[in-house]
């Protein structure tokens, strides 16, 4: 009687490494939404409406952070062998909307009240 | 978007590596968001601390920073991905010091005008 084979083992967390980083691009989402929410309410409260329109503006950007993490999870959980790159539009977009909050909080900071 | 030039140098990584660096890269910008948040919470809801422009200072500082953070996210990011395709060791940085710093100081200082005001 030949022994099998044993068969090859599978990567140590293949759905775990997905999760996670999806996970991360989820909280980085809530994040953005925090400081879309602080823009809007200083516009609100301080009659401007250019930062009404930047938080609107952010909202979007924690949207859409939330539907590229589940896009990015379906992605590294379809791969084999090796997944994709990371997106280093979506990670400098990423930081473009950052720069574009911190910009918003700087500015209701030095003119707000 | 092109594949960038680096990104033709070297070795593709173990993914779970690159992965690894992708979320580091997202840890730091949430990191950028915490302190900008924290610096309009400060200048919206402190209207009980004083003086007002140590405040607003405190509050600049802070979402100034954060936009610092988020450019050296992206820079730190992209030498990491560089250094693992090379196979060269990972850049040092004095940057978690300095933020640890920043942030004590931040404290002391949020703490000092709640005692004074």
């Amino acid at each position: 009687m030949t022994t099998a084979h044993p068969p090859a083992p599978l990567p140590r967390d293949p759905g775990l490494q997905p999760e996670r980083t999806a996970l991360a691009w989820n909280r980085t989402a809530l994040a953005v939404a925090i400081n879309a929410a602080l823009v809007l309410r200083a516009g609100a409260l301080g009659g401007a409406p250019l930062f009404v329109a930047v938080g609107v503006l952010l909202l979007l950007a924690a949207g859409a952070a939330t539907a590229y993490s589940a896009i990015r999870k379906r992605q590294l959980l379809r791969a084999v062998g090796t997944p994709p790159q990371s997106s280093s539009l979506a990670l400098l977009l990423a930081a473009a909307v950052t720069l574009v909050a911190s910009a918003a909080g700087i500015a209701s900071i030095l003119t707000i009240r | 978007m092109r594949n960038p030039q680096w990104r033709q140098q070297g070795e593709e990584p173990d993914y779970r590596f690159t992965l690894a660096n992708e979320r580091t890269f997202l840890a730091w910008i949430r990191t950028a968001l915490a302190l900008l948040a924290g610096g309009v919470l400060l200048h919206q809801f402190s209207h009980a601390l004083g003086p007002r422009w140590v405040v607003v200072a405190l509050a600049v500082l802070l979402a100034i920073i954060g936009a610092v953070l988020s450019v050296i996210a992206y820079t730190r990011w992209r030498a990491n991905e560089i250094a693992m395709r090379t196979g060269k060791p990972l850049p040092h940085s004095v940057l978690l010091p300095l933020l640890a710093g920043f942030c004590l100081l931040t404290a002391a200082v949020i703490a000092v005008l709640m005692i004074l005001g």
